[in-house]
């Protein structure tokens, strides 16, 4: 094996895709090449460090991306609670609005539909003029606290 | 994440519901102009077939007793129209009678009215009243079935 097949596969070996048979091959080769040794060092060497660096950088970025988490949560956390209370206005929130137009309307419902029982205020009349054609009519008033009663006497049936 | 959509479920038919009250509301309140003047007839069945008094009579069943020797009242029908000065409300009676109401100009809480009652073409009754806004007068004797009808007429 020459120098160059061997930088190939010590490259294919570092990427784990060296096929297990020829490992012995490029071991021989190395133990006899120290240049190539050197350079299989060096790339195993590479991982580790890189490792290392990544941990470094990451515990001096800790405080601030616990601090940005904190305020990512803060503002899931917000978010969902104004949600949930929207959700509750909008499901049930309809309802006393609802039963304050139902009593007004029941309170003010009328004209035309009205059953309420009688209940006159007075019973002053006075009769201006009475007229028919086909009855008698007679005027009945038995006193202020009783309605005075307009009678008729229909001709063809008496 | 499913996203939940806030109009959408149990909340939505209130702006509906909300829509549809509000128009019944306005539809039903009446318009209270000081020259209108709610006119109210109830007809009443009187007649001796049983002993019972409608409950709808209100305050004036115990001067239907006192007044008329039936021992029955029972309310058929009642009807009520806004009218204006000048207006003549129809009113449709039992045994196909009719009843025309017309309001003419008075003073003050005085209310006066033109009514005439038919019978087809016969005309049963025509009279001007004047009365108090929350009064009532009574016109009765048209036979019906077994007994006659009362008219309660009040204005308000």
């Amino acid at each position: 094996m020459d120098c160059g097949t061997a930088s190939g596969k010590i490259a294919a070996k570092a990427d784990g895709l060296l096929p297990r048979e020829a490992e012995a091959e490029l071991a021989a080769h190395l133990a006899g090449c120290p240049s190539c040794a050197a350079e299989d060092a060096a790339i195993r060497a590479t991982g580790p460090a890189l490792r290392a660096l990544t941990g470094i950088r990451a515990r001096e970025k800790a405080p601030a991306l616990g601090a940005m988490w904190t305020r990512v949560r803060a503002g899931v956390e917000e978010s969902r609670e104004t949600r949930r209370r929207f959700s509750w206005i909008a499901r049930w929130g309809w309802i006393p609005a609802a039963a304050a137009l139902a009593v007004a309307a029941f309170l003010f419902y009328p004209a035309g539909t009205d059953r309420s029982p009688f209940h006159p205020a007075t019973f002053d009349v006075a009769v201006e003029e009475v007229d028919s054609d086909a009855a008698t009519v007679a005027l009945v008033d038995k006193g202020e606290d009783l309605p005075r009663v307009i009678w008729i006497i229909e001709d063809a049936k008496t | 994440m499913p996203k939940r959509n806030l109009r959408g479920g149990p909340g939505a038919p209130a702006l509906p519901i909300l829509l549809l009250l509000l128009l019944l509301l306005l539809a039903a309140v009446p318009v209270d102009a000081a020259d209108t003047v709610s006119v109210d007839v109830g007809a009443v069945y009187a007649s001796n077939e049983g002993t019972s008094i409608d409950p709808a009579l209100g305050t004036i069943r115990e001067k239907l007793r006192s007044m008329f020797n039936y021992t029955s009242y029972r309310m058929l029908d009642r009807k009520r129209r806004s009218l204006s000065v000048g207006e003549t409300g129809e009113f449709d009676l039992p045994g196909r009678r009719t009843m025309r109401a017309t309001l003419l100009p008075a003073r003050g809480d005085k209310v006066r009215l033109s009514l005439q009652i038919s019978e087809g073409p016969r005309k049963l009754l025509a009279t001007t009243l004047g009365l108090r806004r929350g009064g009532m007068v009574l016109v009765g004797g048209p036979t019906h079935q077994a007994g006659v009808l009362i008219l309660l007429i009040s204005a308000e």
